[in-house]
């Protein structure tokens, strides 16, 4: 194949995933339909996950005003957050639901549309961005968890961050020592204390926003370029328009959603879950308590990580991540109905290990 | 009890019955939100009662709102002797022109056979229920003079206090009998409004005074074409209408609650001064915290030995307490023979803290989940959740002029010689080899 041919390659492939011919309100908004058929409902996720995402935002640049990034000032400045300042533990709790209800859109968004086949051609991009989105997600619940700085946050930090350390156990050689050094350049310093939380404070409230802000841009894009996909592998001729009649449903979603996460926020602590003493300041000199666990969207890797060797979940792990990046290849063939196997295969074990994770984890070490 | 009843209870039931009630036979009987007329079948001695009566009730209603809804106006006005006489008087000639309507009207009522077959119970009541009202208002009026002043001070406030669901019932407690029986006579005729006749005051036909004559209904194949769009054009507006009201209402509505929030969540809590120094004394603890054990992490990585206590202070049965160079506690104690003995105070089933005090059977006790370990060995006692031994620590002693006399690994290898006379003086180290080597 010749330079040209391959320039040309290149070429058509852009152009397909982004036709320029489509920037127009009219493409994008007023011509865009949303078929209906059984798995119609999942077409919310996505709208659902901005929203919630949209809400953290919101919450999340007003707890700034308030928040302090240093290890003597951030228990404290939470503490004032929620005790002294006017709404501003219902500011901080609807921060924390909506932080879990957005991952579990987030995951639930990329099971269905796994299910739904959206990633085919030519929707690759959206899918990539997806994913990448995730993994955006899930660095926001894990830079977001540190920054109360009280003894369930620093702890499970810890631990989170020594699992990356363990992996040079299976490396030869010179490169054993890379994770802990890795580890270290995560940290800022020898262990988790200021620098770390000053690490994460940055990527909380300004890297992964931006990256987020980024690749989100892309996918919605995307998602308006080339429209819904068609879902099931018989469409049925029935659709609605996207504009005005799918946006409304789509925001009266998400004004009742709003209604439950608001008066939940308001009634309901999200520590309320877990026992006092690991709501208090962290003590690096005391005694470490009980129950230091990763948020429950960490269960699916964190029960795995207590059970099974640690080069197999790591193995899984890269398995699966390299999987989702490249499922636009890898199930091109593959018919709606094996993926939705597959997909209702993954969320049987995200439902299962995420809700009866420590069960299991007791029936098999017996305690 | 009563008091609370007829002035706080009664009044919100009678208002919320007319709202609910009116709007309820509006939307369920649309054709029974009139009153019967009764013209048709009788209309010399109706003219006699209905005028009368509703021009002099129109008069007194005036004279009621205005004083309820604009009182500062109305005092004011009432100020001037002779406007407050003819308003009394003008009150009390309405009153008159009411009590002959009514009675006429009652007399019709009553005597009127044709009349009486399409006479309601209700209808009755409400005209008694009328008479009776008109009458104590009459009565109010002669019996206790300048009502048009006095009750802008009492019956006002006390109609505001309800409207702003502050009931103050101390402002109608003092009143004469006869007043207060006007006033839940009032809130009684209120009560009934949705359940008869007197309906009939919001549905008053002033359309008829500007519509067209005639109103002529014609079918043509043209029209009737259009009318289903028409219809369907209106309906459309009509749920458009709707929908834009509720979108409103509720963003008016969300909108006024998100900014309740957010402003006082942005202009922050108003906190005492006391309050301040305590918040401000508390960072200083924690970043004091922070420095302190920075500063014991330095010493750790920089110094080979770290000084643990004095001998002499190491007790046998109370342990003290220190950080090895792990930043892990751990215990110090003097055994018998006159040496030390450190051992770790990090429980290995969870991490706890252990107790430092030794009990009879020379064990530590972990308190969180009750694990007993041998003070020696550090093994746990059987049936401890614990299952690994808490490990011994190695030590070194220095005499005052900073001379290594002895060291013992963790393992209990001894180096160096010493006599009991020295001991005394010496201090307790803990040795960074022996936690490299551990």
């Amino acid at each position: 194949m010749s330079a040209a041919e391959r320039v040309q390659k290149v070429g058509r492939f852009v152009a397909e995933r982004f036709p320029v011919e489509k920037f127009s309100f009219h493409s994008l908004f007023q011509k865009k339909e949303v078929p209906i058929h059984r798995m119609s409902w999942a077409y919310y996720m996505g709208g659902l996950a901005l929203f919630f995402f949209m809400i953290q935002l919101g919450t999340g640049l007003m707890l700034l005003f308030y928040y302090q990034p240093t290890v003597s000032d951030a228990h404290a400045s939470v503490e004032y957050i929620t005790t002294q300042v006017s709404g501003g533990g219902l500011i901080r709790n609807l921060h924390t639901w909506a932080s879990s209800a957005m991952i579990f859109c987030v995951l639930a968004h990329i099971i269905t549309t796994f299910a739904m086949k959206a990633f085919e051609k030519p929707r690759e991009v959206t899918w990539i961005t997806g994913v990448v989105l995730l993994l955006l997600t899930f660095g926001f619940g894990f830079t977001g968890y540190l920054l109360p700085w009280h003894q369930i946050a620093v702890n499970a930090t810890k631990v989170g961050l020594q699992s990356i350390e363990e992996a040079g156990r299976y490396l030869p050689g010179a490169l054993a020592e890379v994770p802990a050094q890795v580890r270290v350049l995560i940290q800022g310093e020898a262990a988790v204390g200021q620098a770390t939380l000053s690490r994460f404070f940055a990527l909380h409230v300004v890297v992964l926003p931006l990256l987020v802000f980024a690749t989100l841009g892309l996918h919605v894009l995307l998602v308006q370029l080339h429209g819904m996909s068609q879902g099931v592998d018989r469409p049925t001729k029935k659709s609605e328009r996207f504009f005005p009649l799918f946006v409304l449903k789509d925001f009266s979603l998400w004004g009742f959603v709003f209604l439950v996460v608001f008066v939940v926020a308001l009634c309901l602590p999200f520590e309320s879950f877990f026992s006092f003493p690991l709501f208090q300041p962290f003590d690096a000199l005391g005694s470490t308590p009980e129950g230091i666990k990763p948020e429950w969207y960490f269960f699916f890797v964190y029960y795995p990580l207590e059970l099974l060797p640690f080069w197999l979940v790591m193995l899984g792990q890269g398995v699966v991540v390299a999987g989702l990046f490249l499922t636009p290849w890898i199930f091109s063939g593959t018919s709606r109905k094996t993926l939705s196997i597959i997909a209702g295969a993954a969320a049987f074990y995200l439902v299962v290990i995420t809700v009866f994770g420590q069960d299991i984890y007791q029936f098999f070490k017996g305690e | 009890m009563l008091n609370v009843f007829l002035f706080a209870g009664l009044p919100y039931i009678a208002l919320v019955t007319l709202v609910g009630g009116t709007i309820y036979r509006y939307r369920s009987n649309r054709f029974s939100y009139s009153a019967l007329s009764s013209q048709f079948l009788e209309k010399k001695t109706l003219l006699w009662g209905s005028v009368p009566w509703h021009l002099g009730v129109f008069i007194l209603l005036i004279g009621h709102l205005i004083p309820i809804f604009l009182p500062g106006l109305w005092r004011s006005l009432m100020v001037n002797q002779a406007f407050l006489l003819l308003v009394e008087s003008a009150g009390i000639a309405a009153a008159i022109l009411c009590l002959f309507g009514l009675s006429v009207a009652l007399v019709r009522r009553l005597t009127v056979a044709k009349v009486q077959a399409v006479t309601s119970p209700m209808d009755l009541v409400v005209l008694g229920l009328l008479l009776f009202q008109v009458l104590l208002g009459l009565g109010v009026a002669m019996a206790h003079r300048w009502g048009a002043v006095w009750s802008t001070q009492t019956t006002t406030p006390y109609l505001w206090s309800l409207l702003l669901l502050q009931p103050n019932l101390d402002l109608v407690a003092n009143l004469p009998p006869m007043v207060r029986l006007h006033l839940v006579s009032a809130f009684v005729l209120v009560l009934l409004v949705p359940f008869s006749r007197l309906v009939h005051m919001f549905s008053v036909p002033l359309a008829y005074l500007w519509r067209a004559p005639q109103i002529v209904i014609w079918n043509n194949p043209r029209r009737f074409r259009e009318v289903p769009v028409v219809r369907q054009f209106v309906e459309s507006r009509r749920y458009f209408l709707r929908g834009a009201f509720g979108l409103t209402a509720g963003g008016t509505l969300l909108t006024a609650g998100v900014m309740d929030k957010a402003v006082s969540f942005f202009r922050g809590p108003a906190m005492s001064p006391e309050e301040q120094a305590a918040l401000l004394r508390k960072r200083l603890q924690r970043l004091e915290m922070t420095a302190e054990e920075r500063e014991l992490e330095l010493e750790r990585l920089r110094n080979n030995y770290i000084f643990v206590a004095n001998l002499k202070e190491l007790q046998p049965q109370a342990g003290k307490y220190f950080i090895d160079y792990q930043m892990r506690p751990a215990l110090a104690f003097r055994t018998e023979d006159g040496l030390p003995l450190l051992i770790s105070a990090k429980c290995t089933h969870l991490g706890c803290t252990v107790a430092s005090a030794v009990d009879a059977n020379k064990q530590l006790l972990c308190p969180c989940h009750m694990s007993y370990f041998d003070l020696h060995s550090g093994a746990p006692s059987p049936g401890s959740p614990a299952l690994a031994p808490l490990p011994r620590l190695g030590w070194a002693l220095m005499d005052a002029q900073g001379k290594l006399l002895l060291k013992e690994g963790p393992h209990g290898r001894r180096e160096g010689e010493f006599n009991v006379a020295q001991l005394e003086e010496c201090g307790v180290f803990i040795c960074k080899e022996y936690e490299e080597n551990a």
